[in-house]
């Protein structure tokens, strides 16, 4: 298992939460290869769940163990490596660089993993229409094309955990289908476990497991 | 881990270049005092250690009586009774007697040197010499004498010497030089050759091993009694009041010359190191002031950090590139720092030592160290901070 819920509840949340959900309270977990689409509506708590997820924040009650280990146990090193190699996100909000171009923003990541070649953001960047913006700073891009930006940049590291955290939310159907081809297929590559947040139950991944938060 | 010109683009540095050359200024005075007192200790080391006659935390000093018109013409040598008087007193660690000659010595130098005189020769326990040099002993039927010789007596001679036309000897020279020494007593007469082992400083006097003074007293003289003109008493601080009382009411001379110049230097080290301190206390305030800069530049750049730190980048990375950033101010400091000491040691070799300088004198090794090893603190000090706050991002 690489993830392991054990009664998990954020401090904030009333016991009654748990009652139609899935995963808050409940003891659960997932594997390596697995697609799970987590569905619930705005304000249940997605985005914080795939911040404790990442080890953004520890204000819950409950167990959470990644890769067999307590979260919290990690330290602050370790958790750097935990996502430099292993986890890897999609955050809600991008969080670019903003003066920073698009080609920049994937390079800051790319250098993590000077292995990975420099083609490749080339590569992605054509697949997901964004190659001509490459040298545009962030700020200036329309939301979609950040968002595939973002999107692209969680690509450009090796992970057996995939967060998308409502990746899709600016894109229209097509960006979202090229999208969630070039996720699907680097995830497929390397095994890895998708765990995808969203308002919507539409399904852009083949086998993927629906639970409600 | 990776090329930081794209980070430092999103870490950015912003303004305080006032601020921050006014800290680079006060680390330079402040690395300038501490090394410049470190100099300063280590040259007042070199010039005193041929000159040092307080040896693992002793003084050595010689007493003889004080010769008034009361006491002129009596024998005024130590009385075994006051040997021990002086041995009982609490403040004397040990004492030990200058056995001088009894007979009379002429010494010369042979063809070397046209020059003869009468002298007369001393012995001493070892553990009261400086350094005892290989072949300071000698055996009855030996013809050779090995003698220490007080580097006050070679200065002197070098003094009158041109006024007598004769050459002025180094204490090497002085050393290869074979001088006769013809003794005679009322027993007899013999002559020997006399070879310099060592100049030493502790003594003013020549110093010969006491088996020749013991035999000579005995077989030229006719004496056998081992009274002493003068004692050496081995003493913690000859300037305590108390003994000092006690060897003035005792009419003993003290020959304080020398320790006094050892407690000058006690006194100028006290001073220098308090130069070091204020330099120290200068270059740690200055410091600080960097690490205001740093925490500064931290807060200034929180949600760039944080999101390098959530994309994967080691904390203790962020941290040592951060503090590297001071590296080049740091390393300017120590290098003006060093240099300013260089030059102003460089001037005063020149200017009061002039004669000891026939190469270009560098700092003292410790000083290069402890320049190094202060910008490496400074770095440490940095990285730690910024490690500190960084985790606190995460």
């Amino acid at each position: 298992m690489i993830i392991e819920v054990s009664g998990l509840l954020p401090l904030f949340f009333e016991e009654s939460k748990t009652i139609n959900s899935d995963i808050w309270g409940k003891q659960i977990s997932f594997t390596c290869g697995e697609k799970i689409h987590i569905t619930a509506p705005s304000g249940s708590g997605k985005t914080t769940l795939m911040h404790y997820i990442y080890g953004l924040r520890h204000d819950y009650n409950g167990a959470l163990k990644i890769f067999s280990k307590k979260l919290s146990a990690y330290t602050p090193e370790e958790m750097s490596e935990l996502r430099r190699c292993r986890i890897s996100i999609v955050f809600q909000d991008l969080r670019l660089f903003p003066e920073l171009t698009i080609r920049e923003n994937l390079e800051v990541k790319r250098l993590l993993h000077p292995s990975i070649p420099l083609s490749l953001i080339e590569e992605m960047t054509d697949r997901l229409g964004i190659s001509n913006r490459l040298d545009k700073p962030a700020k200036i891009c329309s939301m979609g094309e950040q968002q595939r930006t973002a999107i692209i940049r969680s690509l450009l590291q090796p992970f057996e955990i995939l967060l998308l955290d409502e990746p899709f939310s600016h894109l229209d159907d097509e960006n979202c289908r090229l999208s969630a081809q070039l996720i699907q297929e680097v995830a497929e590559k390397q095994n890895a476990c998708i765990i995808y947040a969203d308002v919507k139950t539409t399904s852009f991944f083949e086998n993927q497991q629906l639970l409600r938060l | 881990m990776s090329d930081f010109k794209l980070i430092k683009k999103i870490i950015k540095t912003s303004g305080g270049v006032q601020s921050r050359s006014f800290s680079l200024a006060g680390l330079t005075v402040g690395l300038f005092l501490l090394l410049a007192s470190l100099q300063t200790y280590f040259y007042i080391q070199q010039i005193f250690r041929e000159k040092q006659i307080r040896k693992s935390g002793y003084d050595y000093v010689s007493l003889s009586k004080v010769i008034t018109n009361e006491n002129m013409g009596k024998d005024n040598r130590f009385t075994e009774q006051e040997m021990q008087e002086l041995k009982a007193h609490p403040l004397i660690e040990d004492v030990a007697p200058l056995i001088a000659s009894r007979f009379k010595i002429v010494a010369g130098a042979g063809n070397a040197i046209p020059f003869s005189s009468d002298i007369f020769l001393e012995s001493l326990d070892e553990s009261f010499l400086d350094t005892v040099p290989p072949g300071f002993s000698w055996q009855e039927g030996q013809m050779k004498v090995p003698v220490l010789f007080s580097s006050d007596f070679l200065e002197m001679y070098n003094v009158f010497a041109p006024a007598y036309g004769l050459p002025q000897i180094s204490e090497k020279t002085g050393s290869s030089i074979n001088i006769q020494f013809y003794c005679e007593g009322p027993l007899g007469s013999r002559t020997f050759t006399a070879g310099i082992l060592a100049f030493t400083d502790r003594v003013n006097s020549l110093l010969a091993p006491r088996s020749f003074i013991e035999w000579g007293n005995k077989n030229l003289a006719g004496v056998q009694e081992t009274k002493a003109s003068r004692v050496f008493i081995k003493t913690k601080d000859i300037n305590n009041e108390e003994l000092l009382r006690f060897l003035e009411k005792k009419q003993y001379r003290v020959n304080k010359e020398k320790t006094l110049s050892a407690r000058s230097r006690v006194i100028l080290r006290g001073i220098v190191a308090g130069i070091g301190i204020l330099g120290l206390m200068i270059s740690l305030l200055a410091l600080l002031l960097f690490v205001y800069f740093l925490k500064l530049l931290l807060a200034q750049n929180t949600e760039n950090i944080r999101l390098l730190l959530m994309l994967g980048y080691s904390p203790r990375w962020i941290a040592a590139k951060l503090s590297a950033r001071f590296i080049p101010l740091y390393v300017l400091a120590s290098l003006m720092a060093l240099a300013t000491v260089q030059f102003l040691y460089w001037i005063f070799r020149l200017e009061f030592f002039n004669s000891e300088v026939d190469h270009f004198p560098l700092l003292s090794f410790p000083v290069w160290t402890a320049a190094i090893v202060l910008t490496l603190f400074s770095f440490t000090i940095n990285f730690f901070t910024a490690r500190k706050i960084i985790y606190k991002m995460l």
